[in-house]
């Protein structure tokens, strides 16, 4: 079995917040006596992922998908546990390390504001000290890759927001790193945009074997992309495995679809059935127990005339949500008690 | 050298940045010629009254003024501008951009932002320091040259230091907006040689805020008031200065990755 790309082990990361009540009252009491609590980002968390995988590191906001990554690229130091990337600590921020990674954030911007992208791209061939010529290789293979065209010839401030993105996330491969961290890297793009940053982190993978960890709260971006999820919740990994049992572990549900034949009586009662979700175009969608879906299915087979059925399992986002939910529901209480005051 | 080289690539940009807004170059001009006036009509107005302020003749206080203007100009083009960056990449969190990249955190946090424009105060302020020399009555031979030279090299490195201990603080605390404006304050008491002040000033303004080094010691090399002890002084404050703000700064870092914590 190979090396690791990532390995990460009993990786916890817990920050010192201040606390205060709401009025004048709680901030002049504060400002004398500040107090102060304990936060637990991440609690706990092990995976290792091997080289060239693409995993979607999912969960709520707060979660700890941004502190995890943060500590996997050197920006954070770890409270306790084990990080290696590339065989490298990341904490220890050394240069042969910070070659081979690239962490893009979406809503943050690294290039120069006033000046056309081609500019900071210079700027970052000399930062990597990459040679002229790969530099130039690699910088017009991305512009065609994600049909740059002129777009690095404007000022950065003169792009719209999927524009600027694209440009960004040329600027932030332009070294051709082994490991990307992408946090959110399509956030606030329209459809169309999210596709061309996802085939493009695709056709990369593809291209330099690189490993890719991302944070996404667009589900489409999971599913083109990644084979396998973490799911993330408080700080603790719930689910570590392929996205296509993610369902099968999470749901209990399945959804029937069924579309009757014409001529069909128009008022049946589905009840009996299932829970029935909805029913657009003479389709009735119906909910039913993981197990009882093939019998159900028989029934109505038998029972209608149906022209079409489907057994599908529900939407992603619909599982991931239950998933959380029933994190939230069966999670300890977090919030410990002001640990410090000074 | 790879920090100069690193610089010089930044001014580039900073140079292509700033080209494309002319009308500040006209501002900075209007801004550097009203300096100007006013220090030379406050000037004017008191070698009316007197032939020499503390020891210093008209000439010997327009090489001081001259060496102020020269030194700001400086401060404005290469330091200030590279710490107010830093300490919105703190606040705004595109800091993370300037830790991931492989290169010395300090170095490249130090030359990231360069104003040109700014330079129009180094340029006038050589103008004033070659009038001020021209009506010296002591003729300013190549030691004299090379002091003034190492005594301003010296001068704006511990101006350096000073701002980057300054701007660490946004580590801890993140609004320090006034900072900048309350360095433009003290730094305008460096219009006069410090010695014209009360002692506790004086230290203040050479240890504290070290405007004494940055602005009167060059201004001394010039007018021959310039001991070697005193220059051998600056030197080696200003590499304890250096020391000293970068350990602080690798602290201020240690901090934001919470490695201190």
């Amino acid at each position: 079995m190979p090396e690791p790309a990532i390995h990460v082990a009993d990786l916890r990361k817990t920050f010192t917040v201040p606390v205060r009540e709401g009025g004048f009252l709680a901030a002049v009491r504060s400002f004398v006596r500040r107090q102060h609590r304990e936060v637990h980002a991440v609690s706990g968390v092990s995976f290792e992922i091997a080289p060239g995988e693409v995993v979607g590191f999912l969960g709520p906001n707060g979660a700890g998908k941004t502190t995890t990554l943060k500590m996997l690229s050197g920006l954070l130091y770890p409270t306790s546990g084990e990080v290696r990337v590339l065989g490298h600590v990341p904490s220890r921020r050394e240069a042969a390390y910070l070659r081979q990674i690239t962490m893009v954030m979406g809503n943050r911007n690294q290039l120069q504001w006033d000046l056309p992208a081609l500019d900071s791209y210079e700027l970052l061939r000399a930062i990597y000290r990459l040679h002229p010529d790969d530099f130039r290789k690699t910088r017009d293979e991305f512009i065609e890759l994600l049909d740059l065209g002129d777009l690095v010839r404007k000022p950065v401030r003169n792009l719209s927001l999927g524009e600027r993105m694209k440009v960004e996330t040329a600027a932030a491969l332009l070294h051709r790193p082994q490991v990307l961290f992408l946090d959110e890297p399509t956030i606030g793009l329209d459809v169309t945009m999210q596709k061309r940053i996802r085939s493009f982190v695709a056709e990369y993978n593809r291209r330099c074997g690189a490993t890719v960890l991302l944070t996404s709260h667009y589900m489409a971006d999971v599913q083109a992309l990644c084979k396998r999820v973490i799911v993330i919740h408080h700080g603790r990994i719930l689910f570590d495995g392929e996205l296509a049992t993610l369902a099968a572990d999470f749901s209990a549900d399945k959804t029937i679809a069924v579309t009757l034949k014409e001529g069909a009586p128009e008022r049946i009662d589905f009840a009996p059935y299932g829970e029935v979700l909805g029913s657009e175009d003479g389709k009735v969608s119906i909910r039913v127990g993981r197990g009882r879906a093939p019998d159900v299915a028989g029934r109505l087979l038998h029972d209608l005339p149906v022209a079409d059925l489907t057994i599908e399992d529900p939407p992603i986002e619909d599982v991931i949500e239950s998933v959380f939910a029933g994190a939230s529901a069966e999670a300890p209480e977090r919030t410990p008690e002001p640990a410090a005051t000074r | 050298m790879r920090p100069l080289r690193l610089a010089w690539l930044f001014f580039r940009v900073g140079a292509l940045n700033d080209l494309q807004y002319r009308a500040n170059f006209w501002l900075q001009l209007l801004q550097s010629a009203i300096q100007l006036g006013t220090g030379l009509a406050v000037l004017g107005l008191i070698f009316s009254q007197t032939l020499a302020l503390n020891g210093w003749s008209a000439p010997a206080l327009l090489a001081v003024m001259g060496v102020h203007i020269l030194m700001g100009g400086v401060i404005g083009v290469l330091i200030r501008p590279s710490m107010e960056r830093l300490r919105s990449d703190i606040r705004d969190g595109t800091f993370d951009f300037v830790l991931t990249k492989p290169e010395d955190v300090q170095v490249l946090s130090s030359v990231r932002e360069i104003r040109v424009w700014q330079g129009v105060d180094i340029l006038v302020g050589l103008v004033v320091l070659g009038v001020a020399i021209g009506q010296l009555q002591e003729s300013l031979g190549p030691i004299e040259a090379v002091a003034f030279g190492v005594a301003l090299v010296i001068g704006a490195l511990m101006i350096y230091s000073f701002w980057l201990v300054v701007t660490t603080v946004a580590f801890w605390i993140v609004r320090i907006d006034e900072i900048a404006e309350l360095f433009e304050g003290v730094y305008q008491s460096g219009r006069w040689p410090v010695t014209i002040y009360p002692e506790w000033l004086r230290v203040s303004l050479t240890f504290l805020v070290p405007i004494a080094f940055a602005v009167t010691v060059p201004a001394q090399a010039l007018t021959q008031r310039l001991t070697p002890e005193t220059l051998a002084l600056a030197a080696g404050f200003g590499v304890v200065a250096l020391l000293v703000s970068r350990a602080f700064f690798r602290i201020g870092l240690r901090r934001y990755s919470g490695a201190s914590a």
